[in-house]
């Protein structure tokens, strides 16, 4: 059959040749013309299909499920499992290549990585396709000394004595001084003092001019980093001085440049260790922000990023808390961040979502001034507040534990609007710094109010339908493929949202005291609300809208666009991407189903 | 019409000088329902002069082409190929020496095609080449009626258009209105396999009644400096 039948496409290209051959000798074309039904509900199908032209909807009874367009392929689970569960109209002039079904089940029995392709198994579908998608390090060498994090220079005069040099490298931890001698500046380097005592048996008391070297090796602001690495390798250099306009203004090592390239979250824990006051903390978290996109330049998983950043942030707030926090309040205080920043699926920052529990009361004034204080700080570190006011800053965040139990418990029983959103986040909070055993004794008594009350946990549970316009997302979607309004679906609201809030209102329900999503899917598939494969796609699935929300935030960060972070446009997206945004968007209706059925959410 | 009556008679003429009665089922009525799309390439363009050098048919049964039932051959031709043709569909006279010759090939072309309606973009071309081998085996022309994709995609854009429109009905460009992704071309197969395509869709809205839009373009400056 047709040469253009494009074999590279996944999943395709896992066939060897000779499978490909069998495949195209066996392929007819299909037209199919607006308003036709290609597979219908309830049918199985004699095909596989593959667009080569036009749009072919998915519709569940009345609801749009998704659009397919060219090179996508349906319907394999109707092939692989059985009856198809949706129908499939064309809606427009479709050709599609039409694979004979008996042709494909034999390439599953034969080719096992094809095979993953056709079980519904979002995560092994997943695991098959290897990353592809790497950006070079190209763009790092091509970016301008300035932009890389060097360290300031630290001038001494020539006559310092060679202890002296030390205590200050040592204080100032860094390891090189630019030495003033005259009109001469030259370098000195902790490799210079160890060589000055142990082998040229200077005394403590020598003048530091005598050991350092004034042929200095620099490189200007503003040239590129692989001018610098070209410097280094030339000059056999670890560390080149910079020049600035009125000087030298810092010093490049070798591993500033490592860790533009590959990134360096193990730095930073020491970075925070440091910092002498809240501005110290600022660069830490720039770095911190900075880290995600190198992390995820690299390849690493999007758990692994969130978990790294989650700590890191956790590092920074308690540092933060210990620097501002009076001796009253850090006596009796439990710090705690909730929501994403607790659960640790946080990558790109978000807004701050943080709370202080008290032993007992404190002043009032070191409270407020603690308030103010610690948001401010954070918010010109570049932490957003809280739209929803979950912040340290709010006198409801941050009161003694008896009186917010009280509070809690009026979240749970008045019907106001913010209550559940208010008891989710709080379910989602770790203690930072301080005393853990309050949020402990707050948490336990917030589950032991909720658990059993089946009432209050249908309340609860409704939010998972805040936004239940997943389908709808997909629907404009869909209409925006034929060239009405926008392609534009919300990972947040129609993938994350949805599986969090189920997980955590389950885990409530079973009293459940993990605080990572993936982590409460376990314990609940191991209590038997729902299967392990379940449980395995869920995951998989959460981990999948995590990752290519992360890729949007990215974008969004590019662009300066920050209300379009969690926005895809599914014309953006690969074949591939579509098809597993298309398979985790079904697992979460999957899921949605269990919790609507397990709370009767249907009769609200 | 008046084609569709004389290509009728012409068939009942050439019924009585078939030579070899074993292909009478030419002219029996197609009882398929089902059309083939063709596509010869040929050493060049002069008919009398130049050879066929490859034949592909795909049948076509209501909405599906079937590229799984295909018919595709090379063929050695007896004259020698012309360069300017070998640049057009770079098969090289030591490709088509592979080939069989158009004697054997043709018997298995007929039982192919039977007494289906045949289509393809300027498919009376195609024909009027057959023939010419066609004529000689069996004293007669091919009888089967013609759908050329051109006519039907003319009729869809630009019937009953105003006079002096501009048209346009170069293969490229029919395929980009119909939207059918474009294969290399001048390869016989993937050639049957665009027009088999194009005739699908063709033929669907004509039966939906849909017309081609036509573009309105304002005359550009160059049309008039020829």
């Amino acid at each position: 059959m047709p040469q253009a039948f494009d074999a590279q496409n996944p999943p395709f290209d896992r066939l060897s040749h000779d499978e490909i051959g069998t495949l195209r000798a066996a392929i007819d074309i299909g037209y199919f013309p607006p308003g036709e039904t290609v597979i219908a509900a309830g049918q199985r199908s004699e095909h596989l299909h593959v667009v080569i032209k036009g749009r072919v909807a998915e519709r569940d009874g009345d609801t749009l499920e998704s659009g397919l367009g060219p090179k996508d392929t349906f319907d394999a689970r109707s092939l692989v499992h059985g009856p198809a569960g949706t129908t499939f109209v064309a809606a427009e002039e479709t050709l599609c290549y039409l694979l004979p079904k008996a042709v494909v089940l034999d390439l599953i029995g034969r080719n096992p990585g094809f095979a993953a392709f056709f079980y519904s198994e979002i995560s092994r579908k997943l695991r098959s396709y290897e990353r592809r998608d790497h950006e070079g390090v190209d763009s790092t060498l091509r970016a301008h000394v300035r932009e890389v994090r060097f360290r300031p220079a630290v001038f001494v005069d020539g006559s310092t004595t060679l202890h002296d040099a030390g205590q200050i490298m040592q204080d100032r931890n860094n390891n090189t001084l630019f030495v003033r001698d005259g009109d001469r500046v030259g370098i000195v380097t902790g490799a210079n003092l160890a060589k000055a005592f142990v082998v040229d048996r200077k005394p403590l008391e020598a003048p530091v001019r005598e050991v350092c070297h004034f042929e200095v090796v620099s490189i200007g602001l503003d040239d590129f980093v692989f001018a610098a690495v070209i410097a280094m390798t030339r000059h056999n250099k670890r560390r080149l001085a910079i020049r600035g306009e009125g000087g030298y203004v810092g010093v490049l090592e070798d591993i500033d440049i490592l860790g533009l390239v590959a990134g360096n979250p193990q730095l930073i824990p020491g970075q925070i260790e440091q910092a002498r006051a809240p501005a110290d903390l600022k660069s830490c978290a720039l770095d911190i922000q900075s880290q995600v996109e190198r992390l995820h330049r690299q390849g690493a998983r999007v758990e692994v990023i969130a978990e790294i950043t989650s700590d890191l942030n956790r590092r920074l707030f308690a540092k933060l808390f210990d620097m501002i926090a009076p001796p009253s309040i850090r006596e009796n205080g439990c710090l705690m961040v909730m929501g994403s920043e607790g659960r640790g699926e946080q990558t790109v920052r978000t807004d701050q979502d943080n709370g202080l529990l008290l032993a007992r009361p404190v002043p009032e004034e070191d409270l407020a001034a603690f308030r103010t204080a610690f948001s401010g700080a954070l918010e010109s570190f570049g932490f957003p507040p809280c739209p929803g006011d979950v912040m340290v800053k709010n006198p409801r965040w941050s009161q003694p534990a008896d009186d917010f139990l009280v509070q809690v418990e009026g979240w749970i029983r008045s019907p106001a609007e913010d209550g559940p959103m208010n008891l989710g986040i709080f379910f989602d909070a770790v203690s930072v710094t301080g005393h853990p055993e309050l949020l402990d004794r707050a948490k336990t008594a917030m589950i032991d109010m909720m658990r059993g009350e089946t009432a209050y946990l249908a309340r609860f549970a409704r939010a998972i339908d805040l936004f239940a316009g997943a389908s709808a997302g997909m629907l404009t979607s869909f209409m925006a493929s034929v060239g009405v309004g926008s392609d534009e679906i919300d990972v947040k609201k129609s993938g994350t949202f949805p599986i969090v809030h189920g997980v955590r209102t389950l885990a409530i329900d079973q009293g459940i005291r993990e605080v990572s999503t993936a982590r409460r899917i376990d314990a609940l598939a191991e209590a038997g609300l729902f299967g392990a494969d379940l449980g395995r796609e869920l995951s998989s699935a959460l981990s999948y809208f995590m990752e290519i929300r992360l890729r949007a935030q990215l974008a969004a960060i590019a662009t300066g666009r920050r209300e379009r972070e969690s926005i895809v446009r599914l014309g953006e997206l690969t074949t591939r991407d579509r098809d597993l945004l298309r398979d985790a968007l079904r697992v979460v209706k999957r899921f949605r189903e269990i919790v609507r059925n397990r709370y009767h959410l249907s009769v609200f | 019409m008046r084609s569709e009556i004389l290509r009728r008679s012409r068939a009942l003429f050439d019924r009585m000088l078939l030579a070899d009665n074993a292909y009478a089922f030419l002219f029996e009525p197609d009882e398929t329902g089902e059309v083939v799309s063709l596509d010869c390439e040929t050493s060049g363009f002069n008919i009398l002069a130049d050879d066929v050098i490859s034949i592909a048919a795909i049948k076509i049964r209501g909405n599906r082409i079937l590229t799984s039932e295909t018919f595709r051959a090379l063929i050695r031709p007896g004259a020698a190929m012309d360069v300017s043709a070998i640049k057009v569909h770079q098969l090289r006279e030591a490709d088509v020496k592979l080939g069989r010759t158009i004697r054997e090939v043709m018997p298995e072309f007929l039982r192919f095609i039977g007494s289906r309606p045949l289509v393809g973009y300027w498919v009376s071309f195609d024909v009027r080449m057959i023939n010419k081998y066609l004529f000689g085996m069996l004293n007669i022309n091919l009888p089967n009626r013609q759908y050329d994709v051109s006519e039907l995609y003319y009729e869809r854009k630009y019937g009953k258009a105003p006079p002096g429109t501009e048209i346009d009905l170069r293969y490229a460009a029919i395929a980009e209105d119909l939207s059918v992704p474009m294969l290399p071309q001048h390869d016989a197969f993937n050639d049957a396999l665009v027009a088999a395509q194009m005739y699908v869709i063709l033929r669907d809205m004509q039966k939906r009644n849909v017309r081609i839009p036509r573009q309105r373009t304002a005359p550009r400056a160059g049309d008039f400096s020829v």
